[in-house]
């Protein structure tokens, strides 16, 4: 084992990446899809408690099921905007 | 004549695996022998050999701990997002989330919607600083800002307990097929898989995983379009028909259509989906990831590329779940009385594929999802053996170590890791693999993603505070995952659980920001003139301002 010894920084260092208006941008960004993800789990909580076992003649996608989609969808929506609208790739 | 050194090991390897294979395959009893088709054992062969040539041909460029660890940082933004993609369509995603939809219905795409919903949270936080400040692991951004030694002791062990966890789930999914596909017993099947991921991950390294998982990727994606059009020309198209019959198939009638597991405990759905929303950002395979790219738009622009791709392979996946509930529930031919499948729920994407496409399309998913798990594991080997070997022996020595030094402890690493991946897949054979992901997924989200956010993020973390928050983090996450019900009543077997949730993340992640914050407002070390003595540090800032 060979090679230079560790550096001894016992310092903080500041990165500061929250003040300038990138980083605060991606601080909104993660409380969309916090808020979202949250909001679907809050609307599954609440149809999960509320189902009621009907007859099986026609079935299509429940609440519950859309509410996925579209948390899934807004995912996928929220990094394409970010990546090709914010940063221009 | 002097033959390489590589090409012996090739050659032990090879006859080794197949070997073990061969033995194990010879000693079944006829009956069992005739479960095994011959285009699933071409396909698997053909696979096996092929991510074999792959190996060693990245084995003849993995000359440099670089090349092995990273690719050399060469990998291309559609490339890597192909990779990521198939680091996450694992086997436990694709067994476990369909045995989960083939078990209780909706809770499965649950999970799915979580794993989704992680990657903006990757690519806001994590991807771009990791990539600008980090070389070989996730410590590389730590030390950036904090002591050096204490903080690559810390990453080093959480990265190789959450490598372990993670192993678990891939070598169970790994066992329950191979013995599907070989008609081999549980044990020989892991033993076969854990032999032939060991030589993959030594000598191939990142390149051969990536390349692996690119293929696979592309083969997966494939595969589950083929099913799920299948099961939709089953049903006309008419999806409402296929959820009539999965729901007059299903115990559970139409409540299949519903999250089943909020009904019964919100705060553990909670706690599971919290760790998975927060744990991707801190898996140590996926963050080594974004160091094979060359800067921070290929990371970016690889993540938006994975993400598509995950959320189309989960939307197909939400097909192949109700598929095998209306098709394979009640046929005798799959599934006992009870429902259960026959070689475990896990399987049940492989019994899907045969009864729509029959023995050929099982065989092609079988070798698939065989090395899906390869891939998938050889990653996992290669992220724990860089940390080993940049963040735990250099942390414990003090010392940097140099290439040729490097290399030789990340490939004893991965062999050791191999080896225990072997031995825990053993002890866990029989529990479900999605919800065993899941459980590591939680330890990261604990121990490695608030320590990242906290050091890219907050300027007042001092290394006590880091070290303090990352050890509580690592030892309450995986205390509370110990006591919970599925390692400590289903897997030890040690009656009611301690802890009554699986999924410890609901309670850890806030509680080690919590004590990261603590400790170091309560004693502030002194600030130096950072941009002097971290140029890297102040380039990435300076290029956020810009």
């Amino acid at each position: 084992m060979q090679g230079a010894s560790l550096h001894k920084a016992t310092e903080s260092v500041p990165l500061r990446v929250t003040v300038n208006r990138s980083g605060a941008l991606r601080f909104r960004l993660v409380l969309a899809m916090i808020v979202s993800y949250l909001a679907m789990m809050g609307f599954l909580i609440r149809s999960a408690r509320h189902a009621t076992q009907t007859a099986v003649v026609a079935l299509d996608f429940s609440p519950a099921m859309v509410a996925l989609a579209s948390c899934m969808a807004f995912s996928v929506v929220l990094t394409g905007l970010f990546v090709f609208v914010w940063h221009g790739n | 004549m002097r033959i390489p050194r590589n090409c012996v090991l090739l050659f032990l390897a090879t006859v080794s695996t197949f070997g073990a294979g061969g033995l194990a395959y010879s000693a079944q009893s006829g009956s069992q022998i005739h479960q095994a088709e011959l285009s699933t054992i071409g396909f698997f062969v053909v696979f096996a050999a092929l991510t074999l040539l792959i190996s060693f041909w990245a084995a003849r460029r993995a000359t440099s701990s670089s090349e092995y660890l990273t690719a050399g940082s060469s990998v291309s933004s559609g490339q890597n997002g192909l990779a990521i993609a198939g680091d996450y369509m694992s086997a436990g995603a694709f067994l476990g989330l369909s045995g989960v939809i083939y078990t209780s219905g909706l809770d499965g795409m649950f999970l799915a919607a979580s794993y989704l919903a992680s990657w903006p949270i990757v690519l806001f936080l994590v991807a771009e600083p990791l990539r600008r400040l980090g070389k070989y692991s996730f410590a590389d951004v730590l030390t950036h800002k904090l002591r050096e030694r204490p903080i690559r002791v810390l990453a080093g062990a959480s990265t190789l307990v959450i490598v372990s966890f993670y192993l678990v789930a891939q070598m169970v999914g790994a066992g329950e097929l191979i013995s599907l596909l070989f008609g081999i017993g549980y044990g020989a099947a892991v033993i076969m898989v854990g032999l032939l991921m060991i030589v993959f991950s030594t000598l191939g390294g990142m390149r051969a995983a990536t390349w692996v998982q690119i293929i696979k990727a592309i083969l997966m994606i494939g595969g589950s379009a083929m099913i799920a059009t299948l099961v939709l020309i089953r049903f006309g198209f008419n999806m409402s028909d296929l959820f009539k019959t999965a729901a007059s198939n299903h115990p559970n009638g139409s409540r299949i259509m519903d999250i089943r597991g909020f009904a019964q405990d919100a705060v553990a759905t909670l706690s599971l989906g919290v760790g998975v929303l927060f744990g991707t950002a801190g898996l140590p395979h996926i963050l080594m990831r974004f160091f094979t790219v060359s800067d921070e738009r290929a990371a970016r622009v690889s993540v938006f590329y994975a993400t598509c791709l995950i959320g189309l392979f989960f939307a197909m996946l939400f097909v192949i779940g109700y598929g095998s509930i209306a098709l394979l529930r009640g046929d005798t031919t799959y599934a006992d009385a009870s429902g259960a499948l026959f070689g475990g729920n896990n399987l049940a994407p492989i019994h899907l594929a045969r009864a729509v496409g029959g023995s050929i399309l099982a065989g092609f998913i079988s070798a698939v999802a065989f090395a899906t798990i390869l891939a998938v594991v050889s990653g996992l080997l290669i992220a724990g053996a860089s940390s080993a070997a940049n963040d735990l022996v250099v942390g414990l020595s003090g010392r940097q170590l140099d290439e040729r030094m490097r290399l030789r402890i990340s490939r004893i690493a991965a062999m050791v890791l191999g080896v225990l991946g072997i031995l825990l897949g053993l002890a866990c054979e029989g529990q479900n693999v999605a919800y065993l992901l899941a459980l590591a997924t939680a330890i990261a989200a604990s121990a490695n993603f608030p320590l990242l956010l906290l050091a890219i993020y907050w300027d007042g973390l001092t290394t006590r505070g880091a070290v303090v928050g990352g050890t509580f983090g690592l030892v309450s996450s995986v205390a509370l995952t110990a006591m919970g019900p599925t390692v400590w009543s289903k897997v030890l077997g040690l009656g009611p659980a301690i802890f009554p949730y699986d999924s410890p993340a609901l309670f850890t992640v806030p509680f080690t920001l919590f004590v990261c914050w603590l400790v170091s407002i309560a004693r502030a070390e002194p600030e130096v003139d950072w941009r002097l003595a971290q140029p890297a540090v102040a380039q990435y800032v300076e290029s956020s301002n810009a």
